[in-house]
């Protein structure tokens, strides 16, 4: 995960709701495939993933994402009166593109044409990813397995390989995924004078790397942190900073 | 943003919440204009004045409309929040404008006197830029910049009621002063031009708050 290769950065993310208590701190995150958030209630994963989609402004750091994102919120409005067939197509007018087989896919059985509102549960999940599926770029979803039966989980677990998508799994549908850890915190340790690179992705623990000509900043998680740095110093770097 | 627009207009009919507000504009037309309304210009004030405060309810049910969540989605699928609140602003002073042309005709309708051309002309104009005033009025307190939609309607409120106290010394005086003159002046212009600032000063202010 070196370099600017994936297609949504957080360079340095923190995050707090006006004066609160800071949900993020100093989070780099860089997706290139198939990313699962994990952590416990509270540990940010819904802010991230808000963040990630545009919806929420970083307090500080910066946010490189693609132009076409889809998203699909923790728990998708149930008093929508707007029929599934209506609010797809208007989506789809917005986003230039044509609404796919999402939902014949996921097994969508109900009326396309009744309110949402009439919707079970688990349709109108299916609805909403429906529509985050008219993305071509980015994935961003929020507890997506919410309300599918068994045979919709598996097929969305099936409809997310190949895609780049940064998604909150509680429950451990995509166990092949990367994994980011939010909770514990991280330490992110920067280096300059950087060598043997990979050496240091493949060690347990790092979260990413993240490096811009021969420096680089890595984020570990917490109990790790000394191996790496052990690690990094063994090879030849620098160490800048470790906070 | 035609599609956004699209999306956002058909979302408040669907929702039905822009009913009540159309109700009670309808009703207040239908008592204004049961009599003899007075001369061609000067019969637009009653029109004008109520049409400032549907404005404002018109605009706080259009950027309300979609739930927060919903919004999320219309915002990542939009692009980012600017587009987002532009389309919210666009969607609103349309279905004003549409008012605008109502309260225009009816009063055409209704009154024993012949109009010119340029004296409708000058309804639409009047009745534009009052419910433009309202508009910006609702925009500037609803959703995102004030998150609680019960905050927005006492603030709304507020606002709207203190504005005809205050007579001349607001843009909405400054036209309803025109009108009892029997006349359409300049100020109307900048009454409009101020209007105009307050919808674009909520659509800065919305993306600033998010």
């Amino acid at each position: 995960m070196s370099g600017y290769l994936g297609v949504v950065l957080l360079d340095q993310v923190s995050k707090r709701y006006g004066r609160g208590q800071w949900v993020l701190r100093d989070l780099t995150l860089e997706v290139s495939g198939l990313t699962v958030l994990t952590g416990a209630n509270g540990t940010g994963k819904s802010t991230l993933l808000k963040i990630a989609a545009g919806v929420l402004k970083p307090t500080s750091g910066r946010v490189k994402r693609p132009a076409s994102v889809g998203y699909v919120p923790e728990r998708f409005p149930s008093d929508v009166k707007m029929s599934a067939s209506s609010y797809l197509a208007h989506l789809g007018r917005i986003r230039r593109t044509a609404a796919g087989d999402v939902l014949e896919r996921l097994g969508f059985v109900g009326s396309l044409t009744a309110p949402m509102s009439e919707l079970s549960k688990g349709n109108a999940q299916k609805v909403a990813l429906a529509q985050a599926f008219l993305a071509t770029d980015l994935l961003v979803l929020d507890e997506p397995w919410t309300g599918l039966d068994p045979a919709a989980a598996a097929e969305l677990v099936s409809m997310l390989e190949g895609r780049t998508a940064l998604v909150s799994d509680h429950e451990g549908h995509l166990a092949s995924a990367t994994r980011v850890d939010l909770a514990g915190g991280h330490v992110t340790i920067e280096l300059s004078r950087v060598v043997g690179l990979e050496a240091l992705e493949a060690l347990e623990g790092v979260r990413s790397v993240l490096s811009r000509g021969s420096s680089a900043r890595v984020v570990v998680a917490p109990d790790r942190s000394d191996q790496v740095l052990a690690e990094a110093l063994r090879l030849g770097c620098s160490v800048r900073s470790v906070r | 943003m035609i599609s956004l627009v699209r999306y956002l207009a058909a979302d408040v009919l669907r929702g039905q919440r822009f009913l009540a507000p159309m109700l009670v504009f309808l009703g207040v037309l239908g008592m204004l204009f049961s009599y003899d309304p007075g001369p061609q210009l000067s019969a637009f004030s009653g029109s004008a004045a109520l049409i400032y405060p549907i404005g404002a309810w018109l605009a706080v049910v259009v950027a309300t409309s979609e739930d927060v969540v919903r919004r999320e989605i219309t915002v990542v699928s939009a692009g980012g929040w600017p587009r987002v609140l532009t389309a919210v602003a666009v969607t609103a002073v349309v279905f004003g404008l549409a008012f605008a042309v109502v309260a225009t005709v009816w009063a055409v309708v209704a009154s024993p006197r012949p109009y010119t051309v340029p004296q409708v002309l000058a309804g639409l104009g009047v009745h534009g830029v009052s419910v433009l005033l309202g508009i910006g009025v609702g925009l500037m307190f609803a959703r995102p910049v004030f998150d609680a939609i019960g905050r927005t309607v006492l603030v709304v409120f507020g606002v709207v009621v203190m504005t005809y106290p205050l007579g001349r010394h607001t843009p909405l005086g400054w036209v309803l002063d025109t009108l009892g003159h029997n006349q359409v002046t300049l100020s109307a212009l900048w009454a409009g031009l101020v209007g105009a600032a307050l919808v674009a000063g909520a659509v800065v202010l919305g993306v600033r708050r998010v």
